[in-house]
């Protein structure tokens, strides 16, 4: 049994070839215990959560709060707020703590590494409240320009920053980046999207105030994701959402909110993606996390190797720590031609801006292709893809 | 529906190739059949709105009779603008007005043709089609 049996639909064909899935940091596949856990809960358990006394509401509250307990004990957190996403964890950042804390000629930094999720809601706010945008260059080897944030930080309220980039795959030295924030006063989100796949973050020790993720990039189901929270930034925080399940009690003339993460989950949540993502967790207990982001990333770096060597410009460094993605661009043919070619092949990748603008108008480029590995690929199939890349090239170019 | 002749060899000639990289060969080499719109003359206006790639077009009609003029930096993009040349150009806008989009689909070059980011085709015909409506 090899670690891909477990992903039944790794084992398709597209286009008459076998699936070689690399559109991983775009979202991963689900084993099947994940499958099974989902289909189970809507089997047997479907109900409602919290206000109810039958035991279908009370298996259906333990296995929504059951994934919350594996949250905090998987990343050390304090407070753990189940959200649709990432995009959804950031924006509660900016409407929940940023409405009540940040005032006109206040300052957030971000970076042009951001994925739009990281900015979007910053600029909305910016025009909103009047505050001022301030982002830290990348430079010319795939880095944040360090010297140009510690400048940034100065009246700075809140940073927020990607851990590992989702086109670059390069990981920021988020240490010096927490650190040298809270050197200035200021908060610290950080998008975690791309990192938690491949890192077993410690949120407690890592001293982010903020940290969002989404389940469906680490094995989970899609339409579920986090934010970790600080207690004392919890304690800064008020509900942008209102509805059920957020109150403590409701009046004509007011509520009162719940004082827990619920304050911050109106309406009826995502369980059954609350169970599967328990049920992700489990199965990634098993996981040698560690060495197969060696192994990947090993695979990245020979698969950018070989691109290089074929003529095709690599945007990326792989690098230790960095995240086992590949963004690379053919002088002649075009990006979506490549992709279309290497789908007809059997491989999955993915094309266009990879919703990080601002970090392609930095490059000069308007797209890349890009091929993202995780836990179920392999070297092998690494040298298809490049075998492939090499046919398409030869006849095309 | 009933395409014109020309179209529905084109059909035919398509449904008879299996292989996906083999359909996609044959887009690829309907990119010569475009009427040339130079670069120089590409702006916002003839700028096809969700294409990952670059593709723009001008609709002429000259006594009822269309002239699609395009062109996109993705080859397989002008593939697909050489197949619309092929079932437009030099007919009646009234005859054109009646084509539908789902030649693409028959023809087995594309997955969808719902009206998203990913699949330009559909725009491309609705802004071809726009463009004979507004110049009849």
């Amino acid at each position: 049994m090899s670690l891909k049996d477990d992903f039944p639909i790794l084992s398709r064909e597209v286009n008459g070839h076998p699936l070689v899935y690399l559109d991983n940091a775009a979202t991963t596949q689900k084993p099947q215990v994940v499958i099974d856990a989902m289909s189970q809960y809507y089997s047997n358990s479907n109900a409602n959560v919290h206000r109810a006394v039958h035991t279908l509401a009370g298996e259906a509250t333990e296995g929504y709060e059951d994934c919350r307990r594996w949250i905090k004990s998987w990343f050390n957190a304090e407070k753990a707020i189940l959200t649709s996403g990432t995009t959804e964890a950031i924006n509660l950042v900016a409407y929940g703590w940023g409405r009540a804390n940040l005032q006109p000629g206040d300052v957030i930094v971000l970076t042009e590494m951001e994925h739009h999720s990281d900015i979007v809601p910053w600029q909305i706010l910016s025009e909103e409240r009047g505050i001022e945008i301030r982002y830290v260059p990348v430079l010319d080897d795939f880095t944040l320009d360090m010297e140009a944030y510690a400048v940034s930080l100065e009246n700075a309220k809140l940073v927020c920053v990607v851990h590992t980039s989702n086109v670059l795959g390069v990981r920021n030295s988020v240490d010096e980046l927490i650190s040298l924030a809270h050197n200035a006063g200021a908060k610290i989100l950080i998008d975690a999207a791309q990192a938690v796949p491949h890192d077993r973050i410690d949120f407690e020790h890592f001293n982010a105030d903020f940290m969002a993720f989404s389940a469906h990039k680490m094995c989970g189901p899609t339409g579920i994701g986090a934010l970790l929270v600080k207690n004392d930034a919890f304690e800064q925080m008020q509900p942008f959402m209102g509805g059920g399940d957020m109150i403590e009690s409701v009046t004509t003339s007011g509520s009162t909110y719940q004082t827990n993460e619920h304050k911050f989950e109106a309406g009826t949540p995502k369980i059954a993606e609350a169970v599967g993502w328990s049920a992700a967790f489990e199965w990634m207990s098993k996981i040698d996390l560690p060495a197969h982001h060696e192994r990947l990333l090993s695979i990245a770096k020979w698969t950018a190797d070989q691109l290089r060597g074929i003529g095709f410009t690599v945007y990326g460094r792989h690098q230790s720590g960095d995240a086992a993605v590949v963004s690379f661009l053919h002088p002649t043919i075009h990006s979506e031609d490549f992709a279309r070619f290497l789908d007809a092949k059997g491989f999955a990748v993915r094309t266009g801006h990879h919703c990080a603008q601002p970090l392609l108008n930095r490059l000069g480029i308007t797209g890349t292709i890009r091929a993202s590995f995780y836990l179920y690929n392999t070297q092998d199939e690494a040298e298809k893809f490049i075998s492939t890349v090499r046919y398409i090239v030869e006849k095309f170019a | 529906m009933k395409y014109p002749q020309v179209l529905q060899d084109l059909i035919d000639e398509f449904t008879e190739i299996e292989d996906k990289m083999e359909i996609l060969e044959y887009v690829y080499d309907l990119s010569d059949e475009v009427v040339e719109f130079p670069i120089a003359k590409w702006s916002e206006k003839t700028r096809i709105i969700g294409c990952q790639s670059e593709a723009h077009l001008e609709v002429v009609v000259i006594d009822g009779i269309v002239e699609l003029r395009c062109g996109a930096d993705s080859k397989i993009v002008q593939g697909l603008m050489g197949i619309i040349t092929i079932a437009i150009n030099g007919r009646k806008a009234e005859d054109v007005l009646q084509l539908k989009p789902d030649f693409a689909q028959e023809m087995g070059i594309l997955n969808s043709l719902s009206p998203s980011r990913s699949n330009g085709f559909r725009n491309l015909f609705d802004k071809v089609m726009l463009e004979i409506r507004m110049k009849q």
